[in-house]
């Protein structure tokens, strides 16, 4: 098959079509920059969700929990090995994904013999000012895209994320408390999962506010605070929704 | 992403399975001259553990530097005071804050006391050729809280060069000018008022100020305490909540109070 061009290159389009069927009904991740710091959100089970990866660095995202816990795991030993030979400052979202992770992706997606990650992600990287951070979104084809301000979202369908993450950047403009971006954070997320329109006839707000709450009971909605000043050289810290008042 | 180390968790596994090694134990023809560190104790106050260690590093009779931090903090729930040779004894903090982090992090709990105190002592253990050589011994005192109780309860461990640790009832000392230090604490703590277990946060740093400075007294290799020169010691609280630092300033205040 792999000396075949064309039906190497269906292969790797029927594996496409696998992958985003298998990520179908996954709980969507975000990620949020703030004048104080990057706020992530997820809604799962508990430690399931938005995970701290070094001082300044933290992931979230949806998908296999064995394939999210692997590229978990090798992204803290990445980051860890290089902070211990160099220094933590030396560690870094860019060479992390664009030299470890991102490649790694790629080549299990286009072997077609081997099991591709079943993933879409985002990782976050704390600057020591607003405008200097950097979120990341990196797909299971190990294509990476960053940004350095505004919001970003990881969703199963490309289209529905693209349309969630304009509107919240559009929302979410001039908002700095931390429960006011979760809340709107909250309200995308119930959205995406009940497949609302962002563009026409978007649910008014009373309806997106009951209906995150309702969606989320029995469930845990992980959220994450990376600080951007702190006496402690670890600046992930784990939020509950009551300590934001929500 | 196949590279995880052999035990889950562990970090000093993974380097290995890097092929870093990040103590080195070969052996030396010659020994070098010594940059040695020296007086740091730790005693249970009112408020958590005080660890308090002056900043004087020197190499035989030369005072390499009088701006040395002796008091570590290797994670939010533990402290490491160095004395002997700081080359190995930085880098067993840097291993230390490195693996607990990485054992956090990677396992989602943090590692429990016990472990903690034991992985400093598998670290002394590694660099037994080193101390058996005399070019490179190491012997720390450990503070460290134990989540078994509520509120969680700060600990200090003492440790002998060759790894053996001892959890310490009221108060640990090590370094040159340790003998000093202990007699006044074990003093203290049976006759003194307020003993060193009741006193407030201002009391026991004044009191750790006052010990270095009778320590310099008698080992010319402890650096002591000038407020005129600005020279003030490494002081940090373990207390149920996490680390606090007492800055020079703060340090400067509760010697004039």
């Amino acid at each position: 098959m792999t000396e075949e061009p064309y039906r190497w290159l269906e292969a790797v389009a029927n594996r496409r079509e696998y992958v985003r069927d298998q990520l179908k009904g996954g709980s969507p991740a975000f990620a949020a920059c703030l004048p104080g710091g990057i706020l992530l959100l997820g809604v799962g089970a508990g430690n399931s969700k938005v995970f701290e990866l070094f001082d300044r660095h933290a992931l979230t995202g949806l998908g296999h929990p064995a394939d999210l816990e692997k590229i978990r795991q090798a992204a803290i030993d990445a980051a860890h090995v290089e902070a211990f030979t160099r220094a933590p400052e030396d560690v870094s979202l860019r060479r992390l994904v664009g030299f470890g992770l991102s490649p790694q992706l790629k080549t299990n997606f286009e072997q077609i013999f081997s099991a591709p990650f079943l993933v879409e992600l985002l990782l976050a990287e704390v600057g020591v000012e607003a405008g200097h951070d950097v979120l990341l979104r990196l797909h299971f084809d190990g294509a990476f895209q960053f940004q350095n301000q505004g919001a970003i979202v990881a969703a199963s369908v490309p289209e529905a994320e693209a349309a969630a993450q304009t509107w919240l950047n559009r929302e979410l403009n001039g908002k700095t408390n931390r429960a006011d971006v979760a809340e709107l954070l909250l309200q995308a997320w119930w959205c995406l999962t009940e497949s609302k329109s962002f563009t026409e006839a978007t649910p008014t707000e009373a309806e997106r506010r009951d209906g995150w709450r309702a969606a989320a009971k029995g469930r845990v909605v992980e959220i994450a605070w990376l600080a951007r000043t702190s006496p402690r050289l670890a600046r992930y810290e784990n939020l509950t929704l009551a300590q934001l008042g929500l | 992403m196949s590279d995880a180390p052999l035990i889950a968790g562990d970090f000093l596994a993974l380097l290995a399975n890097k092929s870093f090694s990040p103590l080195r134990t070969e052996a030396l023809a010659s020994a070098p001259v010594q940059t040695q560190a020296t007086t740091v104790f730790a005693f249970h106050c009112a408020e958590g553990v005080l660890m308090a260690g002056d900043r004087r590093a020197t190499a035989g009779n030369v005072i390499v530097t009088d701006r040395v931090d002796k008091i570590i903090e290797i994670d939010a729930g533990s402290l490491l005071a160095i004395a002997g040779v700081p080359a190995t004894a930085f880098e067993m903090a840097r291993v230390l804050q490195t693996s607990f982090e990485y054992y956090r992090r990677s396992q989602l709990q943090s590692l429990s006391l016990p472990a903690k105190v034991r992985a400093l002592a598998r670290l002394l253990r590694e660099n037994l050729p080193m101390t058996m050589q005399g070019v490179g011994i190491v012997v720390p005192l450990f503070a460290g809280l134990d989540h078994s109780a509520t509120p969680a309860k700060p600990q200090i461990f003492f440790y002998d060069p060759l790894g053996a640790q001892f959890q310490a009832v009221g108060h640990a000392a090590s370094g040159s000018g340790s003998g000093t230090i202990r007699s006044i604490l074990s003093y203290q703590e049976r006759y003194g008022t307020p003993r060193p277990s009741q006193m407030n946060l201002a009391q026991a740093v004044q009191f750790a100020l006052r010990l270095l400075v009778v320590a310099s007294e008698f080992d010319s290799a402890t650096g002591g305490v000038n407020p005129e020169t600005q020279t003030f010691a490494t002081i940090k609280l373990l207390g149920s909540a996490g680390v606090q630092t007492i800055s020079a300033g703060q340090q400067a205040e509760f010697l004039r109070s």
